[in-house]
């Protein structure tokens, strides 16, 4: 008899991890990064979803492609019902029906945004970035002011950029040399030219800051927001407007799954995280550019590096990649990268 | 009797189900920008042979074979230590000494290398950060607790009444430590070589904070393929062509030190 209820309580602690954390029944799962991301979006935009609505939300938390991974797994009977990732990433997830198209009568603060963040009749915008040069003045004397200034014999073994996706300076080097990211070949044999001066690369953006703090790679292709984070934490770096091209925007969206029993639910997550009060205080969080045009952006803010707040700012100050094409050529983009600019 | 080994067949069963759908990932057609795969096709064994994963082959290759070598040539003196010290107070030092970043974990303590790699510490006379010298370093530190306690243990094995043997028959301590301690430690060495070998073929966290980018092994390559470029098909392919390498490798290594061991 005791050997049987050994064996039971062993059995259920080994199938424990096996179960799936149980959920509010009524909650609207919201799929996001961890850390900052996160907390973020559940202060600023769960906490004013559940007051408004009473519906509590709770989170599946993970990388972009951990979370991509699992939503293909409960393809038609889905884990989440609301999906934040980056906007070329979401073409993956509707080229494999994960998403539900958009009810845009259920968004009506959609109509206050940047026509930019609709990226599609299934994804729209949350907020934008830019990833564009940040510098340490400290360790680099001449001041970087454009893209061209990394081209710069002086900048040699100081610069660092992003291997997992390397589409930002594959892109500005095709626009140096009269292209673009669809026929990005163009720029090939400018980009060759920066191979000696690139210091590391990095895969995460806590990487790209632990660089930037050592001072191993003083300049950088960096995600403004996270230039901002460093310099909220007392690191002087100077984040750059490059006066020959822009900056690469990055926007990260938000979708209904496909399947899910609470789109409606959902639906009106988006349109709370649009609303402009919302978008005001997601750009004072998480220092990002709202998509939305009437949010009120702080002083210190205003005009920065990825912090588009007008129309004009939106079409002048950063240059928006072809989702489609980012989509399809990043896997060509990171085999070129690889075997030309990282390799030995 | 037969009910006994259920457990261990069961777990065999789900990684050979596992290995399966690797194996089936990796015939399958890769489309860019798209979740859906094409048909079977061998395109993505092709595809990953080109020279620059070929090359991170060739570099885990070498880089586990220094690591070993070199961690074998670190470890034995502080094993050699551990097990032979008369003094307890010392024997638990070493053993603290040597369990100690078991306690900081893999990531923490390559972060603290790439502080101490990077000239923020310590002004090195080569490059050591994002360079191949690097990640050897970090890995040699990261194997050697494992390495340690392995010859410690073979070490404590060995009579010292051998030793005392050929002393008092003249050996120079050199020549005692030669032709009888070293060659009654074997089993510990091929062992503990062994081990470091191949879980430096697949060591991953080291290579890719310490290499920069720049030092890619086979782990590196496949999260690369899968998880920047979305090319399952392409990693799965990669992954069995690494997994049958190292397989082979392994093979090979066993059978020569075998001998040697016993």
């Amino acid at each position: 008899m005791r050997s049987r209820v050994v064996v039971t309580l062993l059995a259920v602690l080994l199938t424990l991890p096996l179960v799936s954390p149980a959920r509010a029944q009524n909650a609207l799962v919201v799929s996001i990064w961890g850390g900052n991301w996160k907390d973020t979006v559940d202060k600023v935009i769960g906490k004013a979803f559940t007051a408004k609505t009473g519906i509590p939300v709770e989170y599946e938390v993970g990388g972009t492609i951990d979370r991509l991974a699992k939503a293909r797994v409960a393809k038609g009977n889905p884990l989440v019902d609301l999906n934040f990732t980056t906007t070329h990433v979401a073409r993956l997830y509707i080229s494999d029906g994960l998403y539900e198209k958009l009810d845009l009568a259920k968004v009506p603060n959609s109509k206050e945004i940047a026509k930019e963040a609709f990226r599609s009749d299934f994804h729209i915008g949350s907020w934008a970035y830019v990833y564009t040069i940040a510098y340490r003045p400290d360790l680099v004397k001449e001041p970087i002011t454009k893209w061209s200034d990394l081209w710069k014999p002086s900048l040699k073994g100081k610069i660092a950029m992003p291997d997992f996706d390397p589409s930002h300076i594959i892109t500005i080097a095709a626009l140096m040399e009269g292209g673009n990211e669809i026929n990005w070949q163009k720029g090939e044999a400018k980009l060759r030219q920066l191979k000696d001066s690139v210091a590391a690369f990095f895969s995460t953006d806590a990487q790209s800051q632990d660089l930037m703090k050592t001072g191993q790679g003083p300049v950088q292709v960096m995600l403004s927001a996270n230039a901002y984070h460093l310099l909220e934490q007392g690191i002087q770096v100077k984040i750059v407007q490059p006066a020959d091209y822009p900056g690469i925007v990055g926007i990260d969206t938000m979708a209904v799954m496909a399947g899910s029993k609470k789109a409606d639910a959902a639906h009106q997550f988006i349109n709370v995280a649009l609303s402009k009060e919302i978008q005001a205080e997601l750009v004072k969080t998480l220092r990002v550019g709202p998509v939305s045009l009437g949010a009120a952006v702080p002083a210190n803010l205003k005009g920065q590096p990825g912090i588009f707040s007008t129309a004009a700012e939106w079409r002048d100050r950063g240059y928006i990649m072809n989702d489609e094409a980012r989509a399809k050529n990043l896997p060509a983009w990171r085999e070129w990268f690889t075997a030309n600019i990282v390799k030995k | 009797m037969r009910l006994l080994l259920l457990p261990a067949v069961v777990v065999l069963a789900v990684f050979a189900a596992a290995l399966a759908s690797l194996f089936r990932w990796s015939l399958l057609e890769f489309i860019p920008g798209s979740l859906q795969t094409g048909g079977l096709t061998l395109a993505n064994f092709r595809g990953v042979l080109a020279p620059q994963y070929l090359d991170a082959i060739r570099d885990t290759i070498v880089l586990s074979a220094l690591t070993t070598a070199l961690t074998l040539v670190c470890a034995y003196p502080v094993a050699y230590a551990l097990a032979r010290t008369p003094s307890r107070p010392v024997r638990s030092l070493i053993l603290v000494l040597t369990l100690a970043p078991f306690f900081t974990g893999a990531i923490v303590r390559t972060y603290a290398w790439v502080l101490v790699l990077g000239n923020t510490v310590v002004t090195w006379p080569v490059p050591m950060l994002f360079t191949e010298r690097g990640v050897l370093v970090g890995l040699v530190h990261f194997s050697m607790p494992t390495m340690i306690l392995i010859l410690a243990a073979a070490l404590s094995h060995i009579d010292p009444v051998y030793e005392r043997a050929a002393a008092s028959l003249g050996a120079s301590p050199w020549r005692v430590f030669r032709r009888v301690t070293l060659p009654l430690s074997m089993p510990g060495i091929v062992s503990g070589g062994l081990i470091v070998f191949a879980w430096t073929l697949s060591a991953f966290p080291t290579p890719e904070l310490l290499g920069g980018g720049k030092v890619k092994m086979i782990a590196n390559v496949v999260k690369d393929l899968g998880l920047d470029s979305f090319n399952w098909p392409g990693a799965a392919a990669f992954a069995m062509l690494a997994l049958a390498l190292t397989l082979a490798l392994l093979t090979v290594v066993g059978r020569v030190t075998a001998g040697r061991a016993t």
